[in-house]
């Protein structure tokens, strides 16, 4: 219904288009570039919220007073040709009489005439359609930001063709650029493969038996970060009660976890230590015990006793008692001071100087025994340590190597320092004896557990050993075998 | 009635060389038992068990402590207990320890091959009451 066609319309077609143009609800406009004439048309100034001829019908006050001035560059390109980049579509922002700016969609056409270059063009009022577009677009935004904050995306598994789409958010997850294509198979190869069977057989068992899954495992992404992520599963049913598609959400939960796993680390470490402290309290008792009821026991048979040789033999064991109970208050003491060292202050410790201390204080079992000992501290000469510590771990696991030697072969002992990152560890390996794991491993660090009928055995060695590695918040590993020998792996640090 | 005293054996199974020669002079002392035999750990008393040649030699109770060295009292019970069948005698069975540790007693105590968990040191009046059970032998009857 342009203008320019009246040729194939009536003189009274025309009138009735003419009412059209008026009545329809967009303002229809035309403007003579040469004679800067310029026709509104009544839809024009309703549009607006104006009657006709209530605001100046020009060009210029169009321009000026009406088109929102941001808007202006875009308005102008749809006159231009679109030899020189016009385009006849633009969104403009006009001022209404009451409603302030609103938005437009203004579709301009240029013609050339016999009367000269004319444009003309309509106006529709399209406001509420852009402000839906906004809103959407900023509801966009946010879901896309809350994603990439929380690092949550989502996907969907069509069944039937077990395409999978998946979010921004989730590709960002797999450091993964937005257009690559992953199938189910592709995704699951990113987790690591201990966890591939579990995810296919929970995506299978959602399919199959619609069940709903919720894991936490550990993935690798496309950059090679090993992290913790959270893949939760929903089936969505058809009205056959088919699980036409699988719906979920992918987050990376890495901190979260390895907070997690830190805090269970540290539970562990009390609860060890809960245990471990429980256990002292009986030993401790049993002990004393053991002692003041052999110590009653002889105090009554002596006083029974009329027999001379009887009373000094009943004498010598209450000596003995009253050694060992002396000898168990020590043990108590030295546990104490376990704790009330540990405040003392770490000192730079020269493990060579210090093994050579420990060796020359023991210098008579060493030679008793034709031990041969081998000691490699390159890999880490000194460690800030607590000294009388590092000199008792020394002291017992030198002694301990020293008095549990295979009978058949003179002990070979090796004892060297290891640096990994910051973490250092001592190793201390004999060709003793060794002890029977399976059945003694757990105990081997308990108090008063021996596993030998070795009459020095007091079982306070390792014991000691362990509360104080551990107190400096390392850890013991042991490694043994009868008749082979043994391996003590400390953590020092 | 049978007026004939019965002799009755009994074995302690203890590493502790004290309580061991204490329970001997209180068992000699007050003639509670007739016979004793000592064992320093669990594997002692069961290689003695087993061997043929002490088949006469069995003792009617023993007293087993819990801590030892080698073979430790609940190590002894399960190996005793694969064994009771083939044991030409009835053996009572007493665990005795200085552990108050209620998982130790409920354990000892759980145990339908142990007559009693005693704890040290050990009553003599308890110890007495054990004795003048075995020999005894209507007595006897509520152990079998």
């Amino acid at each position: 219904m342009s203008f320019s066609e009246s040729n194939t319309f009536s003189a009274e077609s025309m009138a009735h288009i003419a009412r059209i143009i008026n009545d329809i609800n967009a303002g229809v406009w035309e403007y003579n570039t040469d004679t800067k004439q310029v026709k509104w048309s009544v839809g024009l100034y309703a549009a607006l919220g104006y009657a006709p001829g209530e605001i100046e019908c020009s060009y210029n006050y169009f321009f000026d007073h009406l088109l929102y001035y941001h808007d202006k560059p875009a308005f102008l390109k749809t006159t231009y040709h679109p030899r020189h980049g016009g385009s006849p579509v633009a969104h403009i922002r006009l001022l209404t009489k009451q409603n302030g700016y609103q938005w437009f969609e203004n579709t301009t056409k240029r013609h050339e005439t016999s009367d000269g270059p004319i444009i003309h063009g309509v106006l529709t009022n399209i406001n509420a359609l852009k402000m839906l577009e906004v809103e959407l677009a900023e509801s966009n935004f946010n879901l896309a930001e809350t994603g990439r904050i929380a690092k949550l995306g989502s996907w969907e598994i069509d069944i039937a063709t077990m395409g999978l789409k998946c979010s921004k958010e989730m590709m960002e997850i797999f450091e993964l650029t937005e257009d690559v294509k992953m199938t189910m198979e592709d995704s699951i190869s990113y987790f690591e493969p201990q966890y591939r069977l579990l995810l296919t057989n929970i995506v299978n068992d959602a399919i199959r038996y619609c069940k709903p899954y919720d894991v936490e495992v550990q993935f690798k992404t496309a950059k090679n970060n090993v992290i913790w992520v959270r893949c939760k599963g929903m089936p969505v049913l058809n009205d056959y009660g088919k699980c036409v598609k699988l719906r979920g959400i992918f987050q990376d939960i890495d901190s979260i976890k390895k907070k997690g796993i830190n805090m269970q680390s540290s539970i562990n470490l009390l609860d060890d230590q809960n245990k471990r402290l429980q256990n002292f309290a009986y030993i401790v008792s049993h002990n004393l015990r053991s002692h003041s009821g052999n110590l009653k026991f002889m105090v009554n048979l002596f006083e029974e006793s009329r027999q001379e040789e009887d009373r000094a033999e009943i004498f010598s064991h209450i000596k003995t008692i009253s050694e060992s109970l002396s000898a168990t208050m020590g043990h108590l003491d030295e546990i104490v001071k376990i704790q009330s060292e540990i405040t003392r202050e770490r000192k730079a410790v020269d493990f060579e100087t210090m093994f050579n201390n420990v060796a020359s204080a023991l210098q008579t079992n060493i030679t008793a025994t034709n031990a041969h000992i081998s000691t490699n501290f390159t890999d880490c000469r000194q460690i800030d340590y607590i000294p009388a510590y590092m000199e008792s771990i020394f002291q017992n696991l030198l002694t301990n190597a020293l008095k549990y030697k295979h009978p058949d072969r003179e002990p070979v002992i090796n004892i060297t320092t290891q640096k990994t990152g910051t973490d250092v560890y001592l190793l201390f390996e004999d060709n003793g004896v060794g002890i029977d794991m399976a059945r003694y491993g757990d105990q081997l660090f308990g108090m008063y557990k021996t596993f030998h009928r070795n009459s020095d055995s007091k079982g306070i060695g390792l014991f000691i050993t362990r509360n104080q590695v551990e107190a400096l918040g390392g850890n013991i590993q042991v490694e043994s075998a009868v008749n082979v020998g043994t391996k003590f792996t400390i953590k020092l640090v | 009635m049978n007026t004939e005293k019965k002799i009755v054996t009994a074995g302690i199974v203890d590493d502790d060389e004290i309580f061991t020669y204490g329970f001997k002079k209180l068992i000699i002392n007050k003639a509670l038992f007739d016979e004793i035999l000592t064992f320093a750990n669990g594997k002692e008393a069961i290689d003695f068990l087993k061997a043929p040649e002490n088949v006469h030699h069995l003792p009617d109770v023993l007293f087993v402590d819990i801590n030892m060295p080698v073979m430790d009292g609940w190590e002894f019970n399960k190996a005793f207990e694969e064994i009771k069948s083939q044991l030409g005698k009835n053996i009572i069975l007493y665990n005795i320890s200085s552990s108050i540790d209620l998982d130790d007693i409920k354990r000892a105590k759980g145990n339908p091959l142990i007559a009693d968990y005693i704890l040290k040191p050990i009553d003599e009046a308890y110890l007495a009451g054990i004795a003048q059970s075995l020999q005894n032998p209507t007595d006897l009857k509520r152990y079998n």
